[in-house]
This record gives C-alpha cells, structure tokens and sequence, in this order.
C-alpha cells in the first residue's frame, strides 16, 4: 500500500489546506472528495463557552489563577482588582520575596589561569548588587561568572510569575523586555549587569511614564552594547540604535516612508512640522544625534586617552558630530550642549502619535487579542496622548484597556506562550518550584528564548508563532518533565490534593477542570476526560485501579488538561 | 518495510519520491555583507569607501579568485570560503551579485518580510512564498516541507503542510509507558478542529507519529564531518536534521534554515570571517553528505539586504541594498557569476550609498521554481510578478507560464498589522 499524505491524514488535510491565520475563521476548503470526507467529522473550533470576566483577566494580566484567585477576584470585583494590581507594594509579597531570598542556583566550572573552580549551590546574590560590584563581575574570567546575573534573573522571573502578588507588573515587565529586547547573549557586559537592566531601567517605570522609561533604556548599558550606540561615533556614525528605535522601538515600521528615502518635505504633514512617519534620512541624522551617548569602559579614545572604566553611562563630546541636523522634519541646530540632541530626539519620538498607536496596539496585542478590536486601540491611543507629559501615563492606558468591554468580552483569540503555559500550569496545582538551568534548558527548547532572543524584535505575540510543530510537541514534553524526579524543578502531590467528597471519575474530572480551566469544556473534551479517568469503568463510580495507576492516572489526566486546547488559549 | 498505525489509518511505505528537487533555502538573517563574501576586489571605488573592512586581492590574506566573473572584475570569494570556491570550481555552485528585494527598506525585518511573504509590495500578506508553492503543487507526501528551526520562517507562514525541528529523532512525545499513548489518542480527538490551534495540535500529533514509524537513527549519522566550531553548531545541526529528514524518503520537498548573526555593525573584520568560515564548511559539507541526492537537490542561500558600501567609524557596515546569493546543486550550471554589475561609483549607487540591485530576488527563485521544482504557477507564488527571464542558473525545461494571482487575493486575507 502507498502511502500518501491525504490517506494518512485522512480528513484533517484537506481543512489544513485553507490557510488562514485568522484564530477562528474557517479556512476556506475546496471541494475535492477528501474536503467532503474531512466534513463528516465533527470539527472542534475555537472555545465555545466564555469564560468569567475574572478567568479571562486572571489568564491575561496574570499568569493563571492559583487556587482561590478566582473567588478572589469575583468577592474584590474586577475593577478593584485592577486598580491594585496597577499600585504594587513589594512589602506585602512575604511569600514571593522569601522563595527568592532562600533560593540558590548550582554554579559549576572548571578552574582557569586566574580562578579556581567552582561547583557550588549558590543564592541569588546579583540582583540587587550596585554597578561597581557587577562591573567588576564582567571582568571575571570565567563566563560561567559573568552570565550568572542572567540565570540568576531567569530564576527570580520564574519565582515572581509564579508567587508574586503582583502578577500584572510581571506581565508588564515581560512585557516591555520584549519591547525593548536584549540578547544578553550579545555581550558579556550586557550579561554581567543585566539586573541593572531589568529592574534599574524596566521595573521602576513600568507603569510610568513612556518618555522616562525611553532614557532609562537608551541609557542603559544593556541597549548601549546590543544596538552598538556605544562604539557610535562622528564620522560615519554606527546607526544600528536609531534604526531600532524608530522602527521597533517608537513609530514602529507602519509609520516608515522607505520609498520616500530622503524627500522629508514629502512625507504627510512635514510641511507643517508634525510628519506622519519617519524616512531613511531620519534614522541617519538620529544617528548622528546619538553619537557621543556611551559606556564609561575604559576605551582607547585616541591621543593616549581612555574613558573611565565604571560602567556608568556618560557623554563624550569628542566623538560627537556636532553640525546641524533634520530629525522629523525639526531642525537640530549645530554645536548644542552635551546630550541635547539625543534628548531632542527622544522627545520626538516619545511625543509621536504614531508612538501611542506602535505601542498601544502592541499592548492590546498582549492583553486582549492578536488582532484587538480599532475601538480599544483609539481609546488606549487617546489616554495615552492625553497623557504624555503624566507620571502614570502608562498606568492609565492599562486601566482604559483592562476595564474596556473589549477586554472582558475576548476569549480565545490568543494562545499561551511557552513560558506563559508552563507558569499557568504550575500555579494552577499549586506546586513548589524551585528553578533550575534545566527548566530554563527546557524553556528554551520550545523557542521561548527568555533574555536571549536573537533580534531586536523581541518575541512575536500571535499565535501562529507558537504553534510550530516543534513548539507544541516541546510544550507537551516539558509538562511531562515536570513530574520527573529527576528534573528536581518542581514537587506536587496532585491526588493528594483532591478534596474527600470528590470521589467519582467524574468528581475528579470536573475538580480539576474547574480548578485549572475555571470554565466547563466542550462536550468533545469533557468526553475523553472522563473516559481517560474511568478507563471503561462507569464515569460516575470510583476509578478502578492499583494505588499506583491511580496514582499515575491522576497525574496524567492533570497532565492532560494542561493539553487541552482549552488551556492553551488566553 | 517500515510500518506503523497512527490514528487508525494503517500505512505502509514511504510514498515514491517526486520528480521535483528537494529545495533548500538558507537564509542569512541580519544582512550579509555581500560585498565581503564575494568582493569586487580590484573596484577602486570598493577599494576607497571600505579600507581596512575588505577582501583584497594580494598577499596572504587574498580573497580566492573566481573564473567567469561579471564585467572582468576581480571578484573574490571571502579567504574563508574555500569550501564554497571548491562547490563553485566544480561547477555546482552559481553566485549572483547585485541581486535582492527592489524594494527600498533597509528594516531588517520589513525587508525579510516582503522577500519571505514574496510580495515586495505588502509585508502584511498572510502567506509565505513557500507556503503558496506547496498549494500550487498539492504535495501528496506525508512529510513535503520543514523549517529546521525552533519556530516557522515567514516564507512557510501559513503552511499547514510543514513542520518545524531542530532534530529528527528529537522529533517525538515523550510521556507514561501506559497513559501516554492514551493521552495522544485523546488528543487526537481534541485537537480534531478548524480553529488554528486545534490544526497545528493534529498536525504535530500525526508527523510525529509518521516520522517517528521510519524509526530515524538516534543520533544521526552523517556520510561526512561536519564542521563543530560553536558559532556554527546551531547551522549544522540544522542541516544534519533537513539531510536526515532527506534520507528518511518521507517525500521532503521544501526545507528552509536559518544562519544568523550577520548584522556586523561593529568590528566586522573578526565576526564576519568566522560567519563565513561556518557557512562554508557546513554548506560544503551538508551537500557531500547528501551525494547520493545531488540530481534532484537545489540550494540557494540568501539574505535580505547587503550592507553600506562605506564603512561606518565602529569598523562595521550599516543596512544597504544590493547583495549576493548562492544557488547550490547537481543541475546548477555553476562555476559562473550571474546578474549585471550596476558598479559602485556614486551615481551607480542606490540612493547614493549602497549597492544597487539589478536582478530581483524573485527572478532566481522563478527560475528555480518552474525548471527544478515544475511549477509554472509564478502569479500565485509572487503575485506582483509580471515577466519570466530566466538567467540560466539552473537546468530544467520553461513550462508555459501562468501568471494569473489565482486564489490569492481571494482567500488569503492579511493580517491586521
């Protein structure tokens, strides 16, 4: 018998054959015989039933509901919750800030020419070290030493999106790293002081205001050495920064007039002062504008003379270009004092109106839909024009998105990122996590590349970039590792945990959908639950088996919920 | 006989190959400096605006000297590349310069996106080109396409047909001895849907499982070394996955691999010479390793944009335009430069500045398209495409040419952007 991928896949290719990226919009399938085969089955489609104003918001501004977050929520009312979330207190997240306190990470490498080796479980001590101590850690000789703030932050990034209180600042913080992504493979400067990134430059103004949070970064060593501003100087200067932070960072490429190149008078609205986007010109004269912003390094600077070695970020007048420039169709007059031309160009583009609907759209794109409805998009661009100059401009843009009716009127229009997925999971059966390079191996094998995406894209945010053949099947195996010993990342005793008047199949189908789902399942899910529970046994009798297999089916079935189409979508 | 059961269909052996190549397109993400990789190295103009930052064509670091050049320059292949120089003297290996995306973007990602989706005008189409030739040809094999990455390149967005992996015996579920197979029953009935989800969850349980019944050796053995210096082993192990997956005969038709790191802004001279040291040996040895293949094997290696032609202070290169491809195979007609050479005066430059394009990328992928991979359907694929003018890259016979858009504009709805 010959094989052939329509026979193999039987139905199921012929209703692939449309392709449609639209979550839910049914492809469009040509009439061919295995089309009207493929129609006999019953097909599934996106989640029928809606989910509660409090699952959604628990799934979407938090990483899952835990146990109790739910009636939590529904007892304080949605808009409560949100204003709380919005104000994050560290000092009332005893429990978030104890796991990261006692946690330690194993260190391991051989000794070299300046260091002896070192094979230890150590604590996270670099995440709230000043710059001259984690300056020096760049200058160790073992790499090992300097990435350690990196896994060091990776393990408190698991703690929080798992324990913390605050779960809405970490989703900000993911958030916004992803925004103003960093390879801190790039460099090992980057990796040596990269608490200094995400919670000196990103956390303090997550929820402040944009314009502040653009110098925070611009400055930052991190964005400094990944887009090569520090080694920018006059003559011709090194654009790499400038073309991101137009493109990525601010206006976003909708706002980019390629064909128009150099005609600045050309582009809508220049004449008047307020251009409609930005050209290749623009990104050459900012350029220019940020030549001089660096990294006090000790670098050689000609003439027998060297920058300071701290760290610090700082100006150095002799390499910038100080003629006249065209920025946004704004004349930048030459020789101006230290810093004010990039200064200038920030204010530019943080001010730009294309700026508020770049990042507005992406922030509905993470907390709503991969396609949010325009009408959130303009209400979330409006209150953050309006409040451009506030200290909360971003705080009250989130507060228009989250208490939108779009937002509690959305399900199923986003899938789970990897990280998202596995957090959700370990919050839902309350697990003891205590992270480890092997969860952040396993992370890193779905293609969610946590402080280590390659460009300065950051991670996409639709579905079909998280549906990859190989995506999925890393995403089942890693729920999978989780049970293993071995793995030593988590421990839960999920049968345990079954409260005593749930004792039919379908009692401990129907506890652990609710706890991990917060909504029922469709009838073609609920099915195979219940009979994966009963093994042919009567779905409303107590599971038949050894303490052991029912022990392992429990595991499993749990296992298996987390494998629904239900818990992937947000 | 390799058998197996998956979702109550039985099947038995891999389907006959096709007549069609295997195509594999390699790209290079980040912007390869065409002009390092293969240098006009006697261009005065070159020779002026790039100083330190070039091949030369003297003394103990010369660029290797490749016949048949463009306009009798002295083009040289990078000193690294020697691999490619011997797949070039062989004559499996064509090179076409001043090539790429005649659109103006110097955006990394724009200008990937226009090339990858195949519509220089519209980055936000909602299919890759890839993905609308594997419509076009209706594979009827279990396995036709894959992206030997963690994630799907935008050339394949869209495809249902194509599955994305890094390694092919790393291609499969792991789970309980006893309730892991069941749980894989359940969710082939879950994931039995229309929505994208539940398509790419049915899709990923049933190659698996197909792949997983021709039992891949684990781990894979190559008929050649390949190269293990660290900044090429994410290439290599690409590759060594898409000729495993050859071997496999599960009817692979299109493979796409992606060789970052090529975004030499700074300090070009040191990254570029180990990028083009890695690409080489692994190309070169990808294409040894799949001997037996060479008769119906086509590579093309591109990028989606050259870099400035004058060097900036940091000792890089900014975004630029015009570059380079590689097209690789046993019907290549290699050993010979294609394209026109625009020159690199400023009035010969893009915009003053960067090397101008004079073959559109979409002519060699045409070309390669209707002789090697039989389908005349240009206007499906590229639908902004207006003429066929093969330059004579590879071998193959010209089909009548059918340029209507079809479907596309249709039933491919775009993406909001």
């Amino acid at each position: 018998m010959d094989i052939s991928r329509r026979a193999f896949l039987g139905g199921s290719a012929a209703v692939l054959a449309g392709s449609v990226l639209d979550i839910d919009q049914p492809p469009l399938v040509e009439a061919t015989g295995a089309a009207q085969h493929a129609q006999a089955h019953v097909l599934n489609s996106a989640p029928a039933t809606m989910p509660t104003a409090e699952v959604i918001a628990l799934n979407r501004i938090a990483y899952g509901p835990r146990p109790g977050d739910i009636e939590r929520v529904q007892t304080m009312g949605l808009a409560a919750y949100v204003d709380e979330q919005l104000n994050p207190n560290d000092s009332d997240d005893a429990d978030c800030l104890a796991r990261i306190a006692t946690a330690t990470l194993h260190i391991q490498y051989a000794a070299g020419t300046d260091y002896p080796a070192v094979d230890e479980d150590r604590p996270l001590e670099t995440l709230d070290q000043t710059l001259d101590v984690l300056w020096q850690r760049s200058k160790h000789g073992s790499f090992t030493e300097r990435y350690r703030p990196v896994d060091e932050v990776r393990a408190a990034t698991w703690l929080r999106a798992i324990y913390s209180k605050w779960q809405l600042r970490e989703v900000l913080m993911e958030f916004w790293l992803n925004h103003f992504n960093v390879n801190t493979r790039a460099d090992s400067r980057i990796a040596a002081t990269w608490p200094l990134y995400v919670y000196g430059a990103i956390k303090p103004h997550c929820f402040g205001k944009f314009r502040d949070l653009l110098e925070a970064v611009a400055q930052s060593i991190a964005m400094q050495y990944y887009l090569d501003n520090a080694t920018s100087r006059d003559g011709p200067a090194n654009e790499n920064y400038a073309r991101e932070l137009f493109e990525l960072h601010t206006l976003g490429s909708d706002n980019y007039f390629n064909d128009l190149y150099d005609r600045w008078q050309d582009v809508p609205g220049a004449q008047e002062g307020s251009p409609a986007g930005y050209i290749d010109v623009d990104v050459y004269e900012a350029a220019r504008a940020f030549t001089g912003w660096t990294i006090a390094d000790g670098k050689y600077v000609g003439s027998g003379s060297y920058l300071p070695d701290t760290g610090e970020f700082m100006y150095y007048d002799g390499w910038h270009d100080n003629a006249q420039k065209r920025v946004l169709a704004t004349e930048f007059l030459h020789n101006a004092p230290p810093l004010q031309d990039g200064h200038d160009v920030l204010d530019l583009v943080a001010r730009h109106p294309g700026t508020a609907r770049h990042i507005c759209k992406k922030l509905c794109q993470r907390l709503v839909a991969d396609q949010p409805a325009e009408s959130l998009v303009q209400q979330a661009v409006a209150v953050w024009l309006a409040n451009v100059d506030d200290a909360a401009q971003i705080q009250k843009t989130l507060r228009t998105i989250i208490l939108s009716a779009e937002f509690s009127a959305t399900w199923g229009k986003k899938v789970k990122r990897p990280f998202e997925l596995q957090v959700a999971f370990l919050r839902a059966i309350g697990a003891e996590v205590t992270p480890n390079s092997s969860l952040f191996y396993r992370l890193g094998q779905t293609g969610y590349a946590m402080f280590d995406w390659p460009t300065p894209t950051g991670m996409p945010d639709i579905a079909a970039a998280w549906l990859s053949t190989n995506t999925i099947m890393q995403n089942w195996n890693t729920l999978y590792a989780l049970y293993s010993s071995s793995f030593g990342a988590a421990t839960f005793d999920l049968r345990a945990q079954i409260p005593a008047t749930a004792t039919t199949s379908r009692q401990i189908v129907d506890y652990w959908v609710s706890r991990m789902l917060g909504y029922s399942v469709d009838a073609s899910t609920y099915e195979q639950l219940l009979s994966f529970m009963a093994q042919g046994e009567p779905v409303d009798q107590a599971p038949v088996g050894s303490d052991t297999d029912l022990t392992n089916r429990i595991n499993n079935l749990v296992m298996l919920i987390a494998m629904t189409p239900d818990f992937q979508w947000r | 006989m390799a058998g197996g059961r998956i979702g109550g269909l039985v099947f038995a052996a891999p389907h006959q190959p096709t007549t069609r190549d295997t195509l594999v397109v390699l790209f290079l993400r980040g912007g390869c400096d065409g002009l390092t990789l293969v240098a006009p190295t006697d261009d005065a103009d070159y020779v002026a605006a790039r100083g330190a930052l070039r091949v030369e064509n003297t003394g103990t670091n010369a660029g290797l000297l490749l016949s048949n050049p463009l306009a009798n320059i002295d083009f040289r292949l990078h000193p690294k590349a020697s691999a490619l120089k011997e797949l070039y003297d062989s004559q499996a290996l064509a090179i076409v310069h001043a090539c790429g995306l005649t659109n103006g973007t110097r955006s990394h990602f724009d200008a990937m996106d226009y090339m990858e989706r195949g519509t220089p005008e519209d980055k936000n189409t909602s299919t890759g080109w890839l993905t609308r030739h594997l419509r076009a040809i209706n594979p009827d094999a279990v396995l036709p396409a894959m992206a030997a990455s963690a994630s799907m390149p935008a050339s394949l967005l869209g495809s249902v047909d194509a599955v994305a992996t890094t390694s092919v015996p790393g291609f499969k579920l792991n789970g309980h001895y006893k309730y892991g197979p069941l749980q894989q029953d359940a969710l082939r009935v879950m994931y039995n849907g229309n929505s994208i989800l539940h398509r790419a969850g049915k899709s990923t349980l049933d190659t698996i499982a197909a792949v997983q019944a021709q039992n891949p050796a684990n781990p894979y053995v190559p008929d050649v070394e390949y190269p293990t210096d660290s900044y090429v082993r994410g290439l290599v192990d690409s590759l060594k996955a898409i000729a495993q997956m050859i071997k496999l005969d599960l009817g692979l038709e299109i493979a796409t691999v992606d060789f970052g790191g090529w975004d030499t802004h700074e300090s070009q001279n040191g990254v570029i010479s180990n990028m083009i040291d890695g690409l080489s040996r692994a190309l070169g040895a990808f294409y040894n390793d799949l001997a037996a293949y060479h008769s119906r094997l086509t590579v093309v290696v591109m990028s989606e944009f050259g870099r400035r032609l004058k060097a900036n202070r940091s000792d890089g290169t900014d975004h630029g335009h015009g570059n380079v491809a590689l097209v690789l195979g046993g019907n290549v007609n290699g050993g010979r430069m294609y394209g026109t050479w625009p020159g690199l005066a400023n009035e010969q430059l893009d915009n003053r500045v960067d090397l101008a394009v004079t073959t559109d990328y979409r002519t060699i992928l045409s070309e390669i398209l209707v002789r090697r991979l039989q389908n005349p359907k240009l206007g499906y694929v590229f639908p902004q495409i207006a003429s066929y003018n093969p330059l004579g890259i590879v071998q193959g016979n010209d089909l009548p040419i059918d340029y209507s858009a079809g479907l596309y504009s249709t039933y491919l709805p775009h993406l909001q952007k």
